[in-house]
């Protein structure tokens, strides 16, 4: 907890502490204001702490985390209030009076502030409507996520060393019969970051990412690609694949190679389901708590004359919003610490 | 095979009144189709499919009737349904198909397998006399007329041996209301045909 | 609960065995089992094959006897037949209204549960392990069959274990057995077919459990050429589930009618201890 809080008057609430949420509380802070970061974990980060190595340029997104984590705690205009969920809001003059609620202790609070920035982020589809892949039914079958905490036990050594891994893209989403008819949006690049990865981990593994397109649109974002089909020799096979079989301890991938038309399998000991992006249940609530609204996948809906903000006082960046990677998290986090930097000096 | 496939096909010329055809009369808008290959990939047949499903939901967007017409998917297709349960915009694949093949048979095109389509027709035939089928004189009629009459002998003897190929099977009472349901699949082939 | 049953042509023949079966253990369940007068032939995969106005009018035919029995469910064992008329009565109920198609499983598992279903067992099928073999229909096309999980389906496996018995985790429960193809074109069959056997082997069953005609008799009457064509020994029953469920409740093997199945499954039993 930081001591007595500096900085002017106002003081922003931001909910959640992913890239997005701690890049508002900053460049609020950076502008002179104070902000109160609410976060539901037991420590700030968000997606990136829990990811091995990041697109387009191979880094470690702990490590940026971190340093901007360590500028958060030093930073004495911002009060970090960790495991603390927002329970209500009520509306007053010129902002929110919010109740906070710790979830470790169970000790409620009240705050006033004069604009709310939500940064929720997002999380990635329950998979069961997706037997066909069977995750959480056949061992070795993992979501994105759980692949990332894989290829960190790999690279220390743990586990057994892969033969072959298979990594399916648009589980869930380009889905308009059971999954959701958008794009996740960065899935082909994790995807090759994460076929990348083993190649390196493991260069005599068949690393095989079954895809429909590649979508690599950002500033070195094809070249990545590029660079992990040519030089790491990760083999993409376009089709969607129909099934995983367990067979013979192993996974069995059935697709079509739909550039030649012909069916073909694949025999995975790892099967990597690039799933969904989806908002955190929390943000339909709280959109409602604060006014704002949401789409039909609950994602954050933004006003029409401005992309950061949802609700008068209230501001959104980051994975609450549609599906982004790290980058666009911070720079929309710093939008909406903009925005509100801008609604506090017009109030005074 | 059409001879159109091996000069380049002039995209630009491309009729497809089956498109539309398959759009009024089914319902079903293959433009949802976004080519993922999820069909084919699962297809329970796809190794002995000369076109996967997802090809043949491109042959109709081609326009190429001849050869959706004459092509041996359309006699070895299961209806296992697999196709359209994966598929992510709901292609209702086996009832395009079922169209097909019934626009096929009715128009007189020789089937690539004819002792399926001689199977089916005997099968329909049997309803039409009895209301039900009655498998046993079903065989030996297939087995007959596909001159394999030692298809299936042992294997038939032991079933038989153990009750189950009764020679005659129950009859409709109400055979009229049966009998006018053919009546009326004759007349639509005649007016289509 | 008194419910229409619509036994199917292959209940009349070649799966006499599980129409008995259905019927006695329908009939311990408290279920009032109502054939519908004067059925005919739904069509099943010829008919559709061939013109769907026909199929259409064949089930209509049916869904129609079965409204002026003045009963709200039909149910019937084959999923051939559950599926079309199934179909029927969707188009129907946008008009008139239709009466609710269930296949046997399905009213099982809706209409009795299986709780109902465990505390009617007097002989537990301890041990016996089980690979549950649903088939396409029982559960697709989803839209109409609004019934389980086409993927990953659970509703005979947890009647079977409600049995007593074990099933296995496996990966063809619901692929297909080769369907309508075992006299037109018996390859599709034992490719398909065979494919099932052999992950049912692979993943430890000692039989199988079916609830569709078409699949008992491609798996059972088609093993023997299976094994000679891939060179393996499977020697794997395939039962009907409603035979697995009488046994369990007592009755004999006589009226459960296994000397039907053409893979000996006495031998089986015998050394499981259930006969």
């Amino acid at each position: 907890m930081n001591e007595a809080m500096t900085g002017k008057e106002h003081t922003a609430l931001v909910i959640g502490g992913g890239p997005a949420g701690i890049e508002a509380a900053l460049k609020i802070a950076r502008g002179g204001y104070r902000a109160v970061l609410v976060e539901k974990e037991n420590e700030p980060g968000g997606i990136p702490l829990k990811l091995f190595s990041s697109f387009p340029r191979w880094e470690n997104p702990s490590d940026r985390i971190g340093w901007m984590v360590n500028d958060l705690k030093k930073n004495k205009q911002i009060e970090i209030s960790l495991e603390t969920t927002v329970e209500s809001a009520a509306g007053t003059d010129n902002g929110f009076n919010v109740t906070l609620k710790n979830t470790a202790t169970g000790d409620a609070r009240t705050l006033d502030v004069q604009a709310v920035v939500l940064a929720t982020g997002f999380r990635l589809m329950d998979l069961s409507a997706y037997g066909e892949y069977g995750h959480r039914i056949y061992p070795g079958v993992l979501n994105s996520l759980e692949f990332e905490e894989r290829l960190r036990e790999w690279s220390r050594g743990l586990g057994k060393a892969p033969q072959a891994v298979a990594l399916i893209q648009c589980v869930g989403s380009r889905d308009r019969s059971k999954g959701y008819p958008y794009c996740s949006k960065i899935c082909c690049m994790y995807s090759a970051k994460q076929a990348g990865v083993v190649k390196d981990l493991f260069p005599e593994a068949k690393v095989y990412v079954f895809y429909i397109d590649c979508r690599a649109a950002g500033k070195g974002y094809e070249e990545f690609l590029r660079e992990v089909i040519e030089k790491k020799h990760v083999r993409y096979v376009r089709g969607r694949p129909a099934k995983v079989l367990p067979e013979g301890g192993r996974l069995l991938v059935r697709a079509e190679d739909t550039l030649i038309g012909i069916p073909v399998e694949f025999a995975a000991d790892v099967v990597v389901l690039a799933a969904a992006v989806v908002p955190h249940p929390e943000t339909a609530a709280l959109a409602k708590m604060f006014g704002a609204s949401i789409d039909e996948y609950g994602f954050i809906d933004h006003d029409p004359r401005s992309h950061a903000k949802c609700a008068d006082r209230v501001f959104f960046a980051g994975g609450c919003g549609f599906a982004v990677d790290t980058e666009s998290a911070l720079s929309q986090g710093a939008a909406a610490a903009a925005e509100v930097i801008t609604l506090f000096n017009d109030n005074g | 095979m059409d001879t159109d496939f091996y000069i380049p096909m002039r995209l630009d010329e491309v009729e497809s009144p089956l498109q539309t055809e398959i759009q009024k009369t089914l319902g079903i808008d293959i433009e949802t189709c976004m080519e993922c290959g999820k069909c084919s990939g699962g297809c329970s047949n796809a190794h002995i499919f000369d076109f996967t499903p997802r090809k043949v939901i491109q042959l109709i967007r081609l326009g190429a009737e001849e050869t959706l017409l004459t092509m041996d998917a359309l006699w070895v297709c299961l209806s296992c349904q697999l196709c359209v349960d994966r598929c992510p915009s709901g292609v209702d694949i086996p009832r395009i198909m079922d169209y097909l093949r019934e626009k096929a048979h009715r128009e007189g095109y020789r089937p690539s397998r004819p002792a399926v389509a001689l199977f089916y027709e005997l099968m329909c035939s049997c309803v039409e006399r009895r209301g039900r089928v009655s498998e046993a004189p079903l065989m030996l009629r297939f087995n007959i007329l596909t001159r394999q009459y030692l298809k299936d002998l042992t294997l038939g003897i032991r079933m038989f041996l153990k009750g189950k190929l009764p020679l005659t099977a129950g009859k409709v009472k109400k055979m009229d209301e049966v009998r006018v349901l053919f009546a009326s699949w004759k007349r639509r082939s005649v007016k289509r045909g | 609960m008194i419910v229409a049953y619509y036994p199917g042509c292959s209940l009349e023949g070649v799966a006499r065995e599980y129409d008995r079966s259905a019927r006695l253990v329908c009939d311990r369940l408290g279920f009032g089992l109502q054939e519908v007068p004067d059925w005919n032939c739904c069509g099943a995969t010829a008919a559709h094959s061939l013109d769907h106005e026909l199929t259409r009018g064949l089930s209509a035919r049916n869904l129609a006897i079965v409204g002026r029995m003045n009963l709200a469910t039909v149910t019937t064992p084959c999923p051939g037949c559950s599926i079309r008329l199934k179909g029927a009565a969707m188009e129907a109920k946008k008009e008139s209204g239709a009466p609710e198609v269930m296949h046997l499983l399905q009213l099982l598992t809706e209409a009795a549960g299986t709780e109902k279903i465990a505390s009617s067992v007097i002989k537990p099928l301890g041990g016996l392990r089980l690979a549950a073999y649903y088939g396409c229909l029982v559960t697709r096309p989803r839209a109409v069959a609004r019934f389980d999980d086409p993927e990953q389906p659970r509703s005979m496996d947890r009647i079977l274990q409600a049995l007593g018995a074990e099933t296995v985790d496996w990966s063809h429960k619901a692929e297909c057995c080769g369907g309508a193809f075992a006299a037109s074109e018996t390859s599709i069959v034992v490719d398909l077919g065979g494919q099932v056997l052999e992950a049912a082997r692979q993943a430890g069953a000692e039989a199988l459990a079916v609830a569709c005609p078409m699949c008992q008799v491609n798996l059972d009457t088609r093993q023997w050429e299976v094994e000679s064509t891939r060179g393996v020994r499977y020697d794997l029953p395939v039962f009907y589930f409603t035979q697995l469920m009488g046994l369990a409740y007592g009755f004999t093997n006589r009226a459960m009618g296994l000397k039907r199945l053409l893979v000996n499954p006495l031998p089986l039993l015998k050394r499981k201890g259930i006969l």
